[in-house]
């Protein structure tokens, strides 16, 4: 036993056993140690955890509101700018309207001189492409474009929209039917034509036509516009077809810079008015064809398109109101004779009225009213006035035939 | 300024004159004067394409003879334009035309007294 405890080894066997126990001891401290420190990381990490998850909300939260905002203000100051633009239009376009008339009445008043009435269509022409630019912004700023005062012929608003393009000797017009449109309608659908056939000249060679067809379907009229340009990728026609049926307010800005206006104006009164448009059918001749599909209620029969046949008639009444707004045009259609006629009065333009009077009468020319009394005498009180004026007439025309010796009727046809 | 609205009138003439005139160049006056004197020919047919100002025209010229200056205001066209579509109807040979009566020539005084003494011994 002594020499067991004498035995180094085993003092040797107990230092080690003692040391592992030690380390084994601080060991098993240290392990709880970090376990506690790790539960307490983990808590710590589990409420970071959720409060950046509501920090993160209440971002999204914030930036929801900071969107809603900037949208809010940004159509506030979209509707304040189309107001102030719509405003601005209007002068513009009263401008254009005046200086238009003063275009029809200069035009008339130098009417004779070729060149003068050359240089004021030019004139003319830049007015009313000016005036359509004015009309489009307005249109978009939710302006009004005015109302014509009276029906006119599906033809005519043709034509008027025809001026109201630069390139308008390329318009050529395919009337299968002549209905007559509403006086509420007449400008809106002037208007619309208008930017297609702007687009359609716009978007095609400079030497082809482009072709106007007016024709009948079953619950309207339908106007045709065809070019023979290159056509529409889908993109383009999605975005047409968009802004042709648009859903609320116009997106100024989203217009493009230069902007793009005649579909979206076109869209726009097309809503107003209750017409449809479309472009999404290729045109025969292989460029766009756009469509407005003008519906019955849009219609009228208050001045009956002029028939077919023996219908020369029609055509001038029907169309003077819608022409002429200055007092000389209502005279027209009781003074478009088809018999001879003679003075009545004066019109508003100090011009002489004429009244139709029997067919077999010859035309009394020009007779001078002081003339007119001795002839009174023997004629009878009933048709004093008119054999008056068919012998002044007859006189008139003896005189003027027989100072004329180098003519004769009937040999002059040319 | 008034508030805008969709009852503001658009005056001026619906269809521009130079729609009418096709953008074409506009005759000289000295073919059909102010007062050259026009009509339809007889037997003529209106022609099918007819614009509605040439219809206007057939209409007032079926008749009798009218002038230039005439046609033009009934038309509430400048005269050039109504002249170009003359022009145009007489070149299809639809029109009859006659020149202005020539101003009055002075006679010489002599010629008148001799008149006046002629009738001076008839009835005097």
């Amino acid at each position: 036993m002594t020499s067991l405890l004498q035995d180094p080894l085993l003092w040797i066997l107990l230092v080690v056993f003692g040391a592992a126990v030690a380390a084994v001891t601080r060991a098993r401290r240290t392990n709880m140690a970090l376990r506690v420190q790790k539960d307490a990381l983990q808590r710590d990490l589990g409420a970071e955890k959720a409060e950046r998850g509501e920090l993160r909300a209440e971002l999204t939260a914030f930036e929801h509101r900071h969107r809603d905002e900037l949208s809010e203000v940004r159509q506030e100051a979209e509707e304040e700018t189309k107001s102030v633009l719509k405003a601005a239009m209007r002068t513009l376009q009263v401008l254009a309207d005046e200086q238009q008339l003063i275009i029809d009445r200069t035009q008339k008043s130098y009417g004779d001189d070729p060149h003068v009435v050359a240089d004021l269509m030019e004139i003319d022409h830049a007015n009313s492409q000016f005036n359509r630019r004015a009309q489009g912004i307005a249109v978009l700023c939710g302006g009004w474009l005015g109302r014509r005062e009276h029906p006119a012929s599906v033809y005519d608003v043709t034509r008027s929209a025809q001026g109201r393009i630069r390139h308008f000797d390329r318009v050529e017009i395919n009337a299968q039917v002549n209905v007559t449109v509403v006086s509420k309608a007449v400008e809106p659908l002037a208007v619309v034509l208008a930017e297609l056939l702007a687009n359609a000249t716009n978007y095609s060679a400079p030497e082809m036509p482009v072709v106007v067809s007016i024709q009948s379907v079953p619950n309207g009229v339908c106007l045709i516009v065809d070019d023979y340009g290159v056509g529409m990728s889908q993109e383009e026609k999605d975005r047409a077809a968009a802004l042709l049926s648009p859903q609320g307010p116009v997106d100024l800005v989203a217009l493009g810079n230069p902007p793009k206006f005649g579909f979206a104006v076109s869209g726009v009164l097309a809503a107003r008015y209750g017409f449809r448009i479309s472009v999404d059918t290729p045109s025969p001749y292989g460029g766009v064809r756009a469509v407005i599909l003008l519906p019955e209620d849009l219609l009228t029969a208050e001045t009956p398109a002029p028939a077919a046949v023996g219908g020369a008639r029609g055509a001038a009444p029907d169309e003077r109101p819608a022409r002429e707004p200055r007092g000389l045009a209502p005279a027209v259609p009781a003074a478009v004779p088809t018999a001879p006629t003679r003075p009545v009065g004066t019109t508003a333009g100090g011009l002489p009225k004429r009244r139709r009077v029997a067919a077999a009468q010859a035309p009394a020319r020009t007779p001078l009213p002081g003339q007119d009394q001795p002839e009174q005498h023997d004629s009878p009180a009933g048709t004093s006035s008119e054999t008056t004026a068919s012998r002044l007439g007859a006189f008139a025309r003896g005189t003027a035939r027989g100072r004329d010796t180098t003519t004769s009727e009937g040999s002059e046809e040319q | 300024m008034t508030r805008p609205s969709e009852d503001d009138l658009v005056t001026g003439d619906f269809v521009r004159s130079y729609v009418i005139t096709g953008g074409r160049r506009l005759p000289s006056p000295t073919d059909l004067s102010l007062h050259t004197l026009v009509t339809l020919a007889p037997d003529r047919e209106l022609p099918r394409q007819a614009s509605p100002e040439v219809r206007a025209i057939w209409d007032i010229c079926g008749g009798g003879y009218l002038s230039v200056a005439e046609v033009a205001a009934h038309l509430g066209l400048p005269t050039a334009v109504a002249r170009l579509l003359l022009t145009d109807l007489a070149e299809q040979g639809h029109l009859l035309r006659r020149a202005a009566p020539p101003a009055a020539q002075a006679v010489d005084r002599g010629t008148l007294e001799e008149v006046l003494h002629g009738l001076h011994t008839l009835f005097g």
